[in-house]
């Protein structure tokens, strides 16, 4: 017996050397537990209140990030059965439809991963605006995520072209032509993307590369970023503005944080103890409030997204065929509120206008940086603002639903329900 | 009051039901990975497989489990057909129910599926592995689905280029009717050559035919003969004036000099007598009999003028370089007479008698009928001096099979938008799908048009390596030099036929090797003096009226030429070898078919003169292996040994007419 | 180590029925993520496992049995293997090494040898001396209906194996 006490102990030890604290009974060990874990250490170990409040935040940024993974590590199973060479690409995806154990399943959850992500980011977005959460001290980090947002349409295109269907061929060769009406550098703007004149395999293997190195590579590195000022700066603006937070670094002075429990963060602050300031009532712990949260987050993510991969199948047309255009020819539906645009006018859609948005919302925290109405949806102060920027957002979504619904052949008008 | 640093019951509550929900959807996904369409499928494969087969063959076959697939690495196409039709390639399975019937007939022993696969023939999407997806029946986002029976044969040709493949009936029809209309004339078409477009060149056709007769064949040349070759172009009545007026204008060669007959002498009965010793009907029909290599000549009194058929039975090259028409040699008073007769007997009894003369024509309304003729590519058929055009009036097909077809290209006729459809209803009704469609109406039969879809549905893109293709090399032009090649062309010879594949097809006799099967003497006779062979075969070789020096420039260019060095052994058979051969003769029961003096059948040639007619050497490989020198020959291959053969030679040798057809 | 029925306790004010209830919910959320993820990494891992080959078939036809002269053993560097035509019939003997999958040369009379390591077989495939840890493999043979010997590799068969046409 005493063997098998030793045993106990030495198994027990072992376990203790990877998960130091156990499971937390106390609110010190549930404290201790977040901040002695790697990946729990990107939560603070109490939150404030209202930024648990699901009819605050909806969970769109965490819900971003859930598919952002599922898309990861979807996106590498099916790179284990992918050829990015024109027949070979086509061969692929039938492979996975018909032959590949889970394959369809997997390609279905990505694709539909991927044009959720595309709409969850903007709603995110949105939701930020509406609630003032831009402003000091999160300024930079609304910019992040402008940047994350275009990654997020960048993946979603590149990923596009990669089954190599007449679908996917048509909205890039549409989506690249749009690209071209750029202003002097249009054509080797063009060039540069396809790798050559036409959508090739040297087009397919820069798409490929870009999708599944480039742009993850810097998806993952600024959703650090924007993570790393999310955990400095806490979870959502609050509603109150932070007294401590309000200042940004004054020149030469390390920026306060109110949420560091590090030296660094000490060493230039004017002489006062680090303590919560905030009154007790107004934080919970991280554990289990936040984390049991993000977790049943997770699993609705996945239920749904599965009931929609077993129900609906991912697209694939015919291989893709230079000699044969289909009528019409569409980008990919998140450009087509700009295609609706190039309609009228190549240049005012395919320059103009994207490139007024992607400023405009990059600008954003730098014109309007009064910091008041913020931790609120729709603040009265802020209602030039909202009204603004929800016009453009109305009108954007107005646009892609005209594009994807309600143009048939040559672009003309049509009833959807008249197809 | 502080908040419970603990969980609210809710959550609990919602992590259980999400717990499960997510539990339940993910086994779904298994659910339908595991009972996908293709396992249940083998599971009943394994059920009849234990019924029809014993436990010792069951032992060797592989097992049914698992996706199984060909994959044809030269074509880079996968097929796992076989996944759910296990039992194809497998005799015991021919009783079974699909999908896993025996595939019928020997296709799988000439096209292995190792090899060939499946949709290589049949079309469909190989790599599915469900039946909707295999394109059993159309569906979206796959151009190529299983092709119906009476379409599977499109799918021979793409690889079976030759013009008549073997066992594929309606695509072998489609080509020849392809061929036959001319298709090439105004389409790029892969396998047909511009030459085989038989069309008269119109240059001097203003001398040739009368108004009226011009004018109503315009309108329509079927109503004027219903096997014509010439589509209907649709024309408008003042397009039909127009080019009527432009074609009387072309004079180019003036006619040879016919005003010295004595018309008031010609004798219409003699002229028929020539027209039969001529054996005229070999080639021309008249009130339905007779070839139909020539024109159909039943009204020809009311279509052609009397100095221009004249002057053309005097030299028909002279203003048709091109036409396959023979050079009699006939005297001047039998050519008069028989240009009587064809111009007083056989007439339209409703057209006017005499032609007006020619006369003056309107430059404008010439000028109109040229642009008609431009407009609508007469010249793609009838080749007619500078305004021949290198590039083809219609649109190419090269492809054909490959295109796609859309709703709206159906102009509204109502139709499945498949591209067998489109083509169907283009080649019935050409003006039906296109506003004013160029492309003549050909009056296709249901059936001919059938054949001729699944022979543009061959059509594709050429992207089958070589050693996927069976083709028939098309067979080149041979034309001699020297007097013979002028005694070639003048009796044109190479209309009816066969030099190394090239020239037509009436006769049943090639001439590659004639001069080591006939005996010269029997040579130079018969060229001067034909008779018939074959009893039994309408076309005959025409009575040329060729001169003795003539029949001997050919019979000695066949004896120096056309010999194959295999057939000219020495025959010296045993004494006694003609009577055994003989006796075979009468055992083999040979007068059932083959006539000798007075008795026997009319399917074979007559062998009553074989001794003064054919070589030797010829006879003994014939009989030894009737089907390696004419594939499809009535000819039983009896399978006679070397003697036997040599001894029935001894016999055939000893016929003559002298000895058997008259008392001697 | 997972407790939360006496997290609820103190929350909760130790209501039994109340207690029973979390305790049941939670465990039953666990035990669905447990399966959950283990259910993932097994359909990872089947997932891993293709269900078709773009490789060449394990049964194939190597020519016609006069390919093969009487008395001699037939090198086939594609297929890496050796065909014999013996008094007996034909047989069929793998040319890769047991050891690390070299090509082994055939010694006529003596066997076989493999260059890398210096294994030594005998004229069946047997070893006889060196790293080689098995003899060579022995294939079946069979006559397709165009009557080319067919070999399959998923059939092993004993060295006693001869296939007579």
């Amino acid at each position: 017996m005493p063997s098998l006490t030793a045993a106990t102990r030495t198994v027990r030890s072992a376990w203790r050397s990877v998960f130091r604290v156990g499971w937390p009974r106390t609110d010190k060990d549930r404290t201790a537990a977040m901040i002695s874990s790697f990946f729990l250490h990107v939560h603070s170990a109490k939150v404030k209140k209202h930024s648990l409040r699901a009819s605050y935040t909806l969970g769109l940024g965490l819900i971003s990030f859930y598919l952002l993974l599922v898309l990861v590590v979807t996106g590498v199973a099916l790179m284990l059965y992918y050829t990015p060479h024109p027949p070979e690409a086509y061969r692929s995806m039938k492979d996975l439809q018909f032959v590949v154990t889970f394959g369809p399943v997997l390609r279905n959850m990505h694709r539909w991963a991927a044009h959720a992500m595309v709409l969850v980011v903007f709603l995110h977005m949105c939701r930020v605006f509406f609630t003032g959460g831009y402003k000091t001290p999160r300024r930079f980090n609304w910019v992040v995520g402008v940047v994350l947002f275009l990654l997020t349409l960048g993946l979603s295109f590149t990923g596009y072209l990669l089954p190599w269907d007449q679908l996917s061929f048509w909205a890039i060769t549409v989506g690249s032509n749009i690209a071209s009406y750029a202003p002097w550098i249009g054509d080797d703007l063009k060039y540069l993307m396809l790798g050559g004149h036409v959508i090739g395999s040297g087009a397919l293997l820069r798409f490929y590369v870009l999708h599944c190195v480039v742009l993850p590579g810097a998806a993952m590195t600024l959703v650090a970023v924007h993570f790393f000022r999310v955990r400095k700066d806490g979870l959502s603006a609050p509603p109150q503005p932070e007294p401590s937070a309000i200042v940004e670094a004054a020149p030469g002075r390390f920026p306060a944080s109110t949420r560091s429990y590090g030296l660094m963060a000490l060493t230039d602050r004017p002489a006062q103890p680090v303590v919560e300031s905030d009154p007790e009532d107004d934080e919970v712990l991280s554990w289990p409030h936040l984390l049991y949260r993000e977790l049943l987050l997770l699993l609705a993510v996945l239920v749904v997204l599965h009931v929609v991969a077993l129900v609906f199948n991912a697209p694939l047309e015919e291989i893709a065929n230079a000699t044969i255009t289909p009528n019409p020819a569409k980008a990919p539906w998140y450009f087509l509120g700009l295609q609706e645009l190039v309609h009228y006018s190549a240049f005012v859609g395919g320059v103009l206008v994207p490139g007024v948005i992607v400023l405009a919302l990059v600008l954003i925290p730098y014109l309007d940086p009064k910091p008041r109405g913020v931790g609120v949806w729709f603040a009265r102060e802020r209602r030039w603002a909202n009204w603004t920027f929800g016009a453009f957002a109305i009108v954007a979504v107005v646009l892609t639903i005209v594009g994807t619904f309600f143009r048939g052949p040559n672009w003309a008008w049509v009833w959807p329900w008249m197809r | 009051m502080r908040t419970p640093q603990t969980a609210p019951s809710r959550m609990h509550l919602a992590f259980a039901v999400l717990g499960l929900a997510f539990l339940g959807i993910f086994s779904w996904v298994f659910m339908q990975e595991f009972f996908a369409e293709w396992r249940t499928t083998q599971a009943q494969f394994r059920a009849i497989e234990g019924q029809v087969k014993d436990p010792h063959a069951l032992s060797l076959a592989p097992p049914a489990d698992g996706i199984r697939q060909i994959w044809l690495r030269d074509i880079d196409r996968v097929d796992r057909c076989t996944t759910c039709h296990l039992g194809v390639d497998d005799d015991a399975f021919v009783k079974a129910p699909q999908p896993f019937t025996t595939h019928s007939g020997t296709w799988l022993k000439t096209h292995p599926p190792d090899r060939f696969g499946c949709t290589v023939c049949h079309g469909g999407q190989g790599e599915a592995t469900d039946y909707r997806d295999a394109a059993h029946q159309p569906i979206p986002h796959w151009s190529d689905p299983i092709r119906p029976r009476e379409l599977i044969e499109a799918n021979c040709g793409t690889c079976h280029r030759e013009r008549e493949p073997k066992e594929a009936f309606l695509l072998a029809a489609g080509r020849a009717r392809i061929a036959e209309a001319g298709c090439i004339a105004c389409h790029d078409l892969p396998g047909f050559s511009l030459d085989e477009v038989q069309a008269p060149r119109l240059e001097s056709v203003g001398y040739k035919v009368r108004p009226d007769w011009l004018r109503k064949w315009l309108a329509d040349p079927k109503a004027y003969l219903p096997q014509a070759r010439m589509p209907n172009f649709r024309l408008e009545p003042d397009e039909i004036q127009d080019l009527t007026a432009f074609l009387l204008s072309q004079r180019q060669t003036t006619p040879l000099d016919a005003s010295g007959v004595d018309w008031s002498k010609a004798d219409a009965d003699h002229g028929r007598a020539v027209f039969g010793e001529a054996r005229c009907v070999s080639c021309h029909m008249i009130d339905g009999r007779g070839g139909t290599l020539g024109p159909e000549l039943t009204t020809v009194g009311s279509k052609v003028r009397r100095d221009w058929l004249y002057s053309f039975l005097e030299d028909p090259m002279h203003d048709q370089p091109d036409t396959r028409m023979l050079r009699y040699r006939l005297a001047d008073n039998d050519i008069r007479d028989l240009v009587a007769y064809l111009t007083e007997d056989l007439v339209d009894p409703d057209a006017a008698t005499t032609p007006p003369a020619v006369g003056f024509l309107d430059p404008k309304q010439v000028e109109a009928g040229k642009q008609t003729f431009i407009k609508h590519g007469c010249f793609s058929c009838h080749r007619f001096g500078n305004l021949a055009s290198t590039a083809k009036i219609g649109p190419s097909l090269m492809a054909i099979g490959d295109r796609t077809v859309e709703p709206s290209d159906f102009r509204g006729e109502s139709a499945d938008p498949t591209l067998e459809n489109y083509l169907y209803l283009k080649l019935r009704e050409p003006d039906k799908l296109a506003e004013d469609s160029r492309m003549p109406t050909f009056n296709f039969t249901e059936q001919e048009a059938a054949t001729v879809v699944v022979a543009l549905l061959s059509t594709r893109k050429a992207d089958l390596p070589a050693s996927r293709v069976t083709d028939a090399p098309a067979p080149k032009p041979y034309r001699p030099q020297g007097a013979f090649g002028a005694l070639v062309s003048r009796y044109r010879c190479l209309s009816c036929h066969q030099v190394n594949g090239w020239g037509g097809t009436l006769s049943t006799v090639p001439l590659d090797r004639i001069g080591s099967q006939l005996q010269y003497a029997h040579i130079v006779a018969y060229l001067q003096q034909p008779y018939a062979i074959r009893v039994s075969v309408e076309a005959r070789m025409p009575h040329f009226g060729m001169t003795a020096d003539e029949a001997r420039t050919i019979a000695d260019y066949f004896s120096s030429v056309f010999v194959d060095d295999a057939l000219e052994k020495p025959f010296a058979p045993a004494p006694d070898a003609a009577r055994r051969g003989a006796a075979l003769y009468t055992k083999l029961g040979c007068r059932g078919c083959h006539i000798i003096g007075q008795t026997g059948g009319y399917v074979g040639p007559d062998l009553s003169d074989t001794g003064h007619r054919l070589k030797p050497g010829w006879i003994q490989a014939w009989l030894a292996a009737p089907e390696k020198w004419k594939p499809g020959t009535l000819q039983p291959d009896y399978g006679l040994k070397p003697e036997e053969v040599q001894d029935l030679t001894a016999y055939l040798m000893t016929l003559s007419r002298t000895a058997a057809g008259r008392t001697p | 180590m997972t407790d939360p029925a006496k997290d609820g306790d103190r929350a909760a004010g130790g209501l039994t029925g109340e207690r029973t209830r979390r305790r049941f919910l939670f465990t039953t959320g666990t035990a669905t993520v447990v399966v959950g993820v283990f259910g993932f990494l097994g359909a990872t891992a089947r997932y891993l496992f293709p269900n078709v080959l773009y490789e060449p078939p394990s049964r194939f036809p190597v020519g016609r049995p006069e390919d093969f002269p009487p008395g001699t053993a037939t090198f086939l560097p594609e297929r890496r293997l050796f065909v014999f035509n013996s008094d007996a019939g034909f047989y069929a003997i793998s040319s890769i090494c047991t050891h690390l999958g070299c090509n082994v040369n055939h010694i006529t009379g003596d066997g076989f040898a493999c260059p890398c390591h210096g294994s030594l077989y005998d004229a069946n495939g047997q070893v006889t001396r060196g790293p080689a840890p098995r003899p060579l493999a022995w294939f079946a043979l069979s006559l397709s209906p165009r009557g080319e010997l067919v070999i399959d590799e998923e059939r092993l068969v004993q060295p006693d194996y001869r296939f007579k046409v």
